[in-house]
């Protein structure tokens, strides 16, 4: 034993703040003793407050210790979650004073650790979902738990509990080995050592001068009494997993935990929580297997599916473990055992990085709030705290990189644990993609899971919370109040439950009308005029109807509306609204003043008309909304669009002002898309209040829109044209595919004629000629009127000449402040082309744009004045300095 | 064998060295017209503003790659972000750091600046150890805003301005483009106060750089995210440059020769693998070197190029000196 000992310098012990927070034996046995309060209080809590609202319980347990504190800490301190354990705190005093038996081989066995979390606690998790996260059901496991390790501290000695029984023993000495801590101790201290101290102090019977020896702390738990008994023993960083890349003396169950583990938490999620809420989960193996087992066996409470799921998972990791190892066992000439137990230590990293991820984003998420709110609760104490993310938050993707390097970090542990077998240098390198058969297996499923929800989408219903693309108003039908016969809005038909936040309901006579939302029914009561009286509205807290008249309406949050730009939420309390827009924003107002909001949407002051011949018609990307001022980026309803669909573009058929266009009413005429090929496209056509057409974008290059009106001899003709082009595509640029064709459905053309030097990147400048042929059933046209207007007014007509080209060179009239001026602006103009033969007139209009020209905000004269003078400052700072550094010699002469 | 070894060991590093040089800067700098194209993933600065260039710097689809919104960056697209990590690697792994001193367009530019230098007959300087130790850090911080700036902007938090952040300040930006007649780099950007600051820091880093790496030798690659991002793979590379402490006897003359005032090529007689963040694999220290195999060139664990008395003798041209001495 030693007092006294000359730290080195990567040893926590030695630390200021760290070596206080470790070591100090006062300050342990304090943070022992409040864990050990707080695990039996919130025992206590559950048996007290077996409701919903019971927070505090599931804060203590599911909250901050088995998840979040175990999972965070476990792979990067080790095992100190184990070093606070209530159990082992406990169990040390009673072992103390127990019989001190010795555990009968049989029972000395971490399977039975191992055997309880798999099955006793996932299966039955997966089969009776919910069942123990019930503030009762957390009571009663931990009181059962508590309960047993108790009675096994007192009959056997050594912490057999620790090693053996308690499921989560050998998990977290086995992950724990991915730790960049490491007790050991100094070596020159312990040769001269003959008292032992470090493991007399040890209750575990461990011998912690032997684990630098023996490379691995065996079944140290980091309770830190060694520490406290000798000098000599220190607690150090080290490289993280540094202990698997050399040789220890293997646990075979470990290597079962890292497997078990992995199959039964994140691919059994990723089959019955990730796929399983996909809409073709019904179409997955264990779906199928349930389903057909459903007709002859009666499950009574149980989940078939995630029974299935379950099984289904376990079966395919432990497969792809053993075929891929044993294959790897046969390239090496190496006894399948051997291969199998050693490289197996190189899974440890797939499950428990997912999980730290999964566990920080539900504790940004929703864990913060509910642990907070819960000792609040169970300390008397008033709160009032937010959330400190919102699902979707794009900053909680980050947590998504943890997957990637547990993957990397998988293949650096097998690529070090394979040189430590002997076996030719070939065959490690043929049997190495064998031996990480079970982590590309993970990987796979990983991105099958990715490729299953972006391909066909997430279910809508059921878990609307975890649905990150469900719609806040949606809630499943069964928590749905309807107060009339079937599910559609009485105004417009929209599926009620979807919307159901924000449903409104009123009588008629006496008959119950409901609504999707305040939009449809002030369109009924107000516009319609249909006398509705008695308004209820459906309270978001409570999802229950209220009073709609003294209900508090959140006005403009950030939650999106339904059938509206500005969304309304109604709260039956006010502290309720009060706190939604202080998370969500908005103004918090009486049901009047809500009304007469929704109301605004109908002062529309025509967004639409009916065109005459003589106006002109084209295509514009953003729907005329009713503020025409306002720039509307993508519609209400519009997610952001994934990457692995197929891009659509959706345009609108408008007519009038370019600044003011107004919606064509009267579509009458056909509409003609052709791709990239100039070939026939197909088109969705929206007809409601305004005309909305939307087409496929596959491939890289020019589509091309018509609309061709040819009812009366006045043919109006509308076009416009889009190319598509993205980074990722090798595609080269060929003038002749890009070239500007016409098509044979369409009897007057004007066609945009591609400059020589156009590229895929090339963009209209301000400055720039731009010529246009018109052509009439494929051929040129003389004598054409091609008028060319910008959004600022700028007018300029030219007749086409024989070669029926005409040519502009665009303006320059965006001219705003310096500080609004925007270099990626988008100034529309409108061409359009007409002429008149055989008693017939043809019209055609599109729209197009162009930016500044970088001559508007470039600079060269600065960017040479800057560089020539910095050129001679520099250059002259230098020559001085060097003048001065460097004195010529000079003869010193000494006056004698 | 032999002969082909000691015909290596003893050639003239310097001529090889510029021929190599040579061909290098206008494959890169003029591939584009003879439709050549590596990709995008070089781990040179090779500037893909110059649009005839034969393959692209690294950096510029890294920041665009990670600029992508997070919830798009860290999903299953990331695996773009990867592939093109990976094939950077593999052209990385094979050469090492002499993608630098033999490949890089930017530094050849500067070693012909120096050989202007020596042509006029100035001086050149050196920094001094404490300046040498501060200034060599800076490359670190430019790592960082290639890699942190992107996803930030990713996040939110930087506007659309931000991106290619670094390439907005690097003068390669500003030269390369000029080699193939494009000299619409040389400006400022008065569109937002962003693009101010970013294009008048190109700017002023390109005069430095004119400055700089004409009285300093290779001036620029102190300040090289890309050396930067170097050191951190160089431990996987193929190429390695390693020394024989025992065979050292410390006298200095690669310390002397080196562009980057590399200490530890002299000083450190322990470890074997003496490639330092800053070195550019140029082999002068090899060539330099007066002592059999003390300093020699490794192609996964094979000499291809060592330094030997003979060479040394012979590269200094010694016999004519002894003779002159007679």
């Amino acid at each position: 034993m030693v007092d006294f000992i000359k730290r080195d310098k990567n040893d926590l012990y030695g630390k200021p703040i760290l070596g206080f927070l470790f070591k100090n034996q006062k300050f342990l046995m304090i943070l022992k003793l409040v864990v050990l309060a707080l695990f039996f209080y919130a025992i206590y809590y559950g048996y007290a407050h077996t409701g919903k609202d019971n927070n505090f319980t599931w804060a203590v347990f599911w909250g901050i210790f088995w998840s979040l504190f175990m999972v965070v800490t476990l792979p990067t301190l080790g095992r100190v979650f184990c070093g606070i354990c209530p159990h082992g705190f406990m169990g040390k005093y009673i072992t103390k004073f127990g019989l001190k038996k010795k555990m009968p081989k049989w029972l000395q066995n971490p399977y039975i650790g191992l055997f309880l979390i798999v099955i006793g606690w996932w299966g039955i998790y997966y089969m009776f979902p919910g069942i123990y996260r019930t503030p009762l059901g957390t009571a009663i496991l931990f009181t059962v738990m508590t309960l047993l390790s108790f009675v096994v501290y007192f009959i056997y000695r050594d912490m057999a509990y620790c090693k053996y029984i308690c499921p989560i023993g050998t998990l977290t000495r086995a992950y724990a080995k991915l730790s960049f801590t490491w007790l050991g101790t100094y070596k020159s201290a312990c040769d001269e050592c003959k008292t032992f101290d470090c493991a007399v102090a040890c209750q575990h019977n461990l011998k912690p001068f032997t684990f630098d020896g023996r490379n691995s702390m065996t079944d140290c738990t980091l309770c830190m009494d060694c520490s406290a008994a000798c000098e000599a023993v220190s607690f150090k960083v080290k490289k993280p997993s540094f202990s698997l890349f050399s040789k220890f003396q293997i646990l075979k169950a470990e290597v079962w935990t890292f497997i078990l583990i992995l199959a039964s938490i994140p691919i059994t999620m990723a089959f019955h929580h990730g796929i399983g809420r996909s809409t073709v989960a019904g179409d997955m193996i264990w779906a199928k297997t349930a389903e057909y087992f459903k007709t002859f066996v009666d499950f009574g409470s149980i989940n078939p599916v995630g029974l299935f799921a379950f099984l289904y998972a376990m079966l395919f990791t432990v497969s792809a473990a053993l075929i891929g190892m044993y294959i790897a066992s046969l390239i090496l000439k190496t006894p399948f055992k051997k291969v199998f137990y050693s490289l197996g230590y190189s899974y440890a990293p797939l499950f428990i990085l997912g999980s730290i991820a999964h566990s920080l984003e539900t504790f940004f998420v929703r864990g913060y709030e509910r642990i907070v709110e819960g000792f609040a609760q169970a300390f008397g104490l008033s709160v009032d705290i937010a959330s400190l993310a919102s699902r979707g938050d794009s900053w909680l993707h980050m947590f998504g990189i943890l997957k990637w390097v547990a993957i990397i970090w998988a293949l650096i542990i097998l690529y070090k644990r394979m040189k430590l077998l002997d076996a030719d240098k070939m065959r490690k390198i043929i049997a190495y993609p064998f031996a990480a058969s079970l982590i590309i297996f993970f990987l796979s499923v990983n991105m099958y899971r990715s490729h299953i929800l972006d391909t066909y989408g997430r279910a809508s219903g059921g878990h609307g919370s975890h649905g990150g693309g469900a719609m806040f108003q949606s809630v499943s039908k069964d928590k749905a109040t309807l107060l009339q016969a079937d599910d559609s809005c009485v105004g417009c038909g929209m599926n009620l439950p979807k919307f159901y936040k924000t449903n409104h309901a009123a009588h008629l006579d006496k008959q119950t009308r409901q609504y999707c939302s305040i939009h449809c029914l002030s369109e009924e009561k107000s516009i319609k005029k249909i006398p509705l009286n008695d308004l209820k509205v459906v309270d978001v807290t409570s999802l229950k109807f209220i009073d709609a008249t003294s209900a508090f309406y959140v006005v403009g949050s950030k939650k999106k509306a339904t059938m509206s730009e500005v969304s309304k939420y109604a709260f039956a309390l006010k502290e309720e609204a009060v706190k939604f827009s202080q998370r969500y924003g908005g103004k918090v107002l009486s049901f009047e003043e809500a009304y007469k909001i929704a109301l605004n949407d109908f002062n529309k002051k025509g967004i639409s008309k009916i065109v005459k011949p003589e106006d002109s018609i084209y295509f514009v990307r953003n729907k005329p909304a009713l503020d025409s001022k306002k720039n509307h980026r993508g519609g209400h309803m519009m997610g952001s669009r994934d990457r692995t669909q197929i891009p659509t573009r959706k345009v609108w058929l408008v007519s009038d002002e370019i600044n003011d266009p107004k919606c064509v009413q009267n579509v009458e005429g056909h509409f003609f898309a052709t791709d990239v090929q100039n070939k026939p496209l197909d088109v969705k056509i929206q007809k409601r209040e305004c005309t909305g057409i939307s087409f496929e974008l596959r491939d890289v290059g020019y589509y091309k829109l018509y609309y061709v009106d040819e009812k009366s001899k006045n043919i109006n003709i509308a076009k416009y044209e889009y190319k598509r082009y993205d980074h990722s595509s090798d595609e080269e640029y060929n003038k002749e595919k890009m070239s500007a064709k016409t098509i044979k459905e369409v009897p007057f053309d004007i066609l945009r004629l591609r400059p020589d030097d156009e590229t895929f990147y090339s963009r209209l400048q301000s400055g720039d000629r731009v010529k246009f042929k018109v052509v009439k059933n494929r051929k040129p046209v003389e004598g054409a009127k091609v008028s060319l207007e910008t959004q600022f007014g700028w007018q300029k007509n030219i007749y086409s000449d024989k070669d029926g080209i005409a040519e502009f060179q665009l303006i320059r009239d965006y001219n705003p402040p310096w500080d609004k001026f925007d270099k990626r602006f988008r100034e529309n103009f409108l061409v359009t082309a007409t002429y008149n033969d055989d008693n017939k007139s043809y019209k055609i209009s599109f729209m197009e744009s162009f930016r500044p020209s970088r001559d508007d905000y470039q600079s060269y004269s600065y960017g040479l004045i800057i560089t020539l003078v910095l050129l001679v400052l520099f250059s002259g700072a230098i020559f001085l300095y060097r003048y001065r550094v460097q004195k010529p010699f000079k003869e010193v002469k000494f006056d004698e | 064998m032999n002969k082909i070894k000691n015909f290596i060991n003893h050639a003239d590093l310097r001529k090889f060295r510029f021929w190599l040089q040579l061909f290098f800067f206008v494959f890169f700098i003029y591939g584009g017209y003879l439709a050549i194209d590596l990709g995008r993933e070089l781990p040179i600065f090779a500037c893909g503003y110059n649009h005839e260039i034969a393959g692209t710097c690294y950096f510029m689809p890294l920041q665009h790659q990670l600029a992508r919104p997070w919830e798009t960056l860290f999903s299953v697209a990331s695996i773009g972000v990867l592939t093109s990590f990976f094939v950077f690697l593999l052209w990385f792994i094979v050469f090492n750091k002499a993608w630098c001193g033999y490949a890089c367009p930017m530094g050849t530019l500067q070693d012909w600046i120096t050989s202007l230098r020596k042509f006029f007959g100035i001086t050149y300087s050196t920094y001094t150890q404490p300046q040498y130790e501060s200034l060599k850090k800076i490359k670190y911080i430019f790592l960082i805003i290639v890699i942190v700036f992107p996803l930030l902007l990713g996040l939110g938090i930087l506007d659309g301005e931000w991106r290619g952040a670094f390439c907005d300040m690097c003068p390669g930006r500003i030269i390369t483009p000029m080699f193939v007649g494009d000299f619409s780099q040389w400006s400022i950007d008065f569109s937002t106060k962003t693009a101010i600051f970013l294009s008048s820091f190109g700017i002023v880093f390109t005069a430095l750089f004119f400055v700089g790496s004409f009285i300093k030798k290779r001036f620029f690659c102190f300040f090289c995210p890309m050396s930067a991002m170097h050191y951190i793979f160089s431990d996987v590379a193929l190429l390695r440059l390693k020394k024989d402490g025992d065979k050292c006897t410390k006298c200095g003359d690669c310390y002397n020769v080196c562009d980057m005032q590399i200490k530890d090529i002299a000083d450190d007689v322990k470890s074997t693998n003496i490639l330092r963040d800053d070195c550019i694999l140029c082999l002068k220290c090899v060539a330099a070197c007066p002592e059999d195999d003390a300093l020699h060139l490794d192609l996964v664990n094979y000499p291809i190029f060592k330094s030997t008395k003979g060479g040394f003798a012979k590269r200094m041209e010694i016999d004519r000196w002894e003779k002159k001495d007679d």
